[in-house]
Parts: structure tokens; C-alpha cells; sequence
């Protein structure tokens, strides 16, 4: 499915097969990293992981649930700040609960920093995070990654659960985007 | 693993899964074309799963909200209404709209979610789910897309869980009667 690639993408970064072989690595990990621990609960931050938690979660042998959390930020623009808006907080408490948050792109940091420091402040068993994809080159605050799919370079990616302005965020394989396209006006 | 020795039976395989749900991605690629630029409404848990395999097949342009929902409590099931717990982030009014189910069942909370969708003046709104159990409908609600039809039995898997658990079978099971009773 979708064989053509759109123009507005330079180059396939991470195709179908690479994500699939990464994901089902990162889910034995878990796998065995969680086994005999009551209460693992999954929350995937939308809308970007979905895909990703959707693939994870099916590959995963110890028992879990799944959360959902929407996050929206202050500014308008590509560029991160600090602070984010919770829209919709997770279903159920996680105190006392073995906590993996899943996202799909770490960059500079603030996101998911952000939500270690909320979650952590509900008492949860444990805390750990997975993240697809992790952009070092735009770190600003150092956070914990206990699971990491790739390493990708400062480039903006396109596809699997990311997208720009709400486009190109099913592709399957994971792509580039070409500069102008981001760049222009 | 526990998960797998709670299912009575495979009602339907990963193999039918992914075949039929690439089939209903090709269904939508043939409706809307890329001026239409559908949005997706998934209505959350249960559907995330169906909704990440059957986006990759679709190769028109489109996009993707989330909806999360919850019943009031008891007492008001027979109307279907649910408290919107996360609403779309995007305005729908002219839009071309599809909402993305795991199962309908009674049809009553469907039937909420449509005639709440449809007061925002979208251009044209469809439903596509994955399971279809007639045999417990209260309302008959037209269905754009239907994956299976199962029987009246308690299914699990793929999205659809039992006590927040088996969402992640990769297949859709029939539960033991033993899982049911909490034993």
C-alpha cells in the first residue's frame, strides 16, 4: 500500500520492515523487563503513537493496559516551548501502577519532561518511557529514555503517527519531508 | 502467556483481520477522493488498533481526530448518551466525515455519537466498523463499512477488551465462560 511516494517527501528514512523489526525488539524488551510485574500500564500520547502503541502493544506477552492522554501546547508553531496542555488526562488512576509512557518523537525534550514530572507526582510503582524516535541534535532538557526505537537527524519525519499539519501522518514507512515544503511561507 | 489461555476460541484469525481491513482501506480509497479529504473520527479505546492498520492502507488524502467517550452510569443507557470526555480537535462543519469503530452493538451510543457529529453541519458522515453483532441492535443505524458480522458471544482482541484487558490479542477471540464469571 501506498507503493507512490509523495513528492513532498526527500527520502525514506525508516521503511516498513526496519519499524517492524525495531518495534518487535523494543516490545521482547519489555516483554521480559515487565514479566511477573502485576499492573503495567501503557499510555500513549495522541495523536502521534498511536500507531506505534498499536503495533507495540500486540507484540507484547505480559499482561497491560492501555491509557490515553491528548496534549495540546500553548503557542501555535513548530517550535517547542515548555509548558503543554493537558486536554484529556488518562481514564484511570496510576498510583501504585507500573507506568510506560509511549511517544512518538522526542526533541527537544520538554514534552516528555513535562509529563515525567506529572506522572511522577501521582506515585505510580514505577515510571519508564519508549519513544520511537529521539532527535539528539534538538535536545534542550535532558530526560529518561528507557526504550528507544531510532536515532534520527534533525530532519522533519513524516509518517507512522507523525505529520505535518495533520498530512502524511498514515504513510506506513517513515519519511523526510522536503525543506520547502516546511520552510515556505 | 495468561492472555492466550483465557480465549475459548479464534473467531477470527490475524490473517482475516489484516486481509479484510486492507479490503475496507481500498472500499474508502474507491468513495472519497482526495478533494474530500475525509476526516477519521476514532472513537477511542477500542477502535485504535483497527484505525492504525486501516490508515496505512488508505492512499487519499485525509486526516485523523479521537473522541473519547463515557457512559453516565446506569440509568441512562437506553439513550445512548455519553459524556464526551475528549471532543475533536477540528471544526467538522462542511466536512467529509467517517467515524472508525471497533464493534456496534446495541447501536445506541453510535447513534448518539452520529446525531451529536451531525448537528455540526458536516458534508457527508459514514460509518465503518470492524464488528458488527446484529443480532443485539436496539437501533437500526446505517453502516457505510462493515468488517464481519460476529455472533451474539463476548469477543475480545484487536482493540476490544474485557475488564481493560485483551485489547492486544492479535486476533479476535471468544472468551472463556470461566474469564466471564470472574473466576
Amino acid at each position: 500500500m501506498n507503493n507512490a511516494i509523495p513528492a513532498a517527501i526527500e527520502q525514506v528514512l525508516l521503511d516498513e520492515r526496519t519499524i517492524a523489526r525495531r518495534v518487535s525488539e523494543l516490545a521482547a524488551q519489555i516483554s521480559a523487563d515487565y514479566a511477573g510485574l502485576d499492573d503495567l500500564v501503557l499510555i500513549g500520547v495522541l495523536k502521534g503513537a498511536f500507531i506505534f502503541l498499536a503495533d507495540l502493544a500486540r507484540q507484547l506477552t505480559v499482561p497491560h493496559h492501555v491509557d490515553f492522554i491528548a496534549l495540546s501546547s500553548y503557542n501555535k508553531g513548530t517550535a517547542s516551548s515548555g509548558a503543554v496542555r493537558l486536554i484529556m488526562d488518562t481514564r484511570s488512576s496510576v498510583t501504585g501502577r507500573n507506568v510506560l509512557i509511549v511517544e512518538d518523537i522526542l526533541d527537544t525534550g520538554y514534552t516528555l519532561d513535562y509529563l515525567l514530572r506529572i506522572f511522577r507526582a501521582r506515585n505510580p510503582a514505577s515510571l519508564r518511557t519508549c519513544v520511537l524516535l529521539s532527535k539528539p541534535a534538538r535536545r534542550r532538557v535532558e530526560v529518561q529514555v528507557d526504550y528507544l526505537g531510532f536515532e534520527i537527524p534533525d530532519v522533519w519525519v513524516v509518517g507512522y503517527g507523525l505529520d505535518y499539519a495533520d498530512l502524511f501522518r498514515t504513510l506506513p514507512y517513515i519519511g523526510a519531508l522536503r525543506k520547502e515544503v516546511y520552510t515556505r511561507g | 502467556m495468561g492472555l492466550y489461555e483465557d480465549v475459548e476460541r479464534v473467531l477470527i484469525s490475524e490473517a482475516e483481520l489484516k486481509a479484510r481491513v486492507a479490503e475496507l482501506g481500498a472500499q474508502i480509497n474507491a468513495l472519497y477522493s482526495d478533494e474530500d479529504r475525509p476526516l477519521l473520527v476514532c472513537v477511542l479505546k477500542g477502535a485504535f488498533i483497527f484505525l492504525a492498520d486501516l490508515v496505512r492502507h488508505l492512499r487519499i488524502r485525509h486526516e485523523i481526530d479521537f473522541m473519547e467517550i463515557s457512559s453516565y452510569g446506569k440509568g441512562t443507557a437506553s439513550s445512548g448518551v455519553v459524556r464526551i470526555l475528549l471532543d475533536l480537535e477540528q471544526n467538522i462543519e462542511g466536512r467529509h466525515v467517517l467515524v472508525v469503530e471497533d464493534i456496534v452493538d446495541s447501536g445506541r451510543t453510535l447513534d448518539y455519537i452520529t446525531r451529536n457529529l451531525r448537528t455540526r453541519g458536516p458534508a457527508s458522515l459514514r460509518v465503518c466498523t470492524l464488528l458488527s453483532k446484529p443480532a443485539r441492535r436496539e437501533i437500526d443505524i446505517p453502516l457505510d463499512f462493515v468488517g464481519f458480522e460476529v455472533p451474539n458471544e463476548f469477543v475480545a482482541g484487536y482493540g476490544l477488551d474485557f475488564a481493560e484487558e485483551y485489547r492486544n490479542l492479535p486476533f479476535i477471540g471468544v472468551l472463556k465462560a470461566s474469564v466471564m464469571a470472574g473466576l
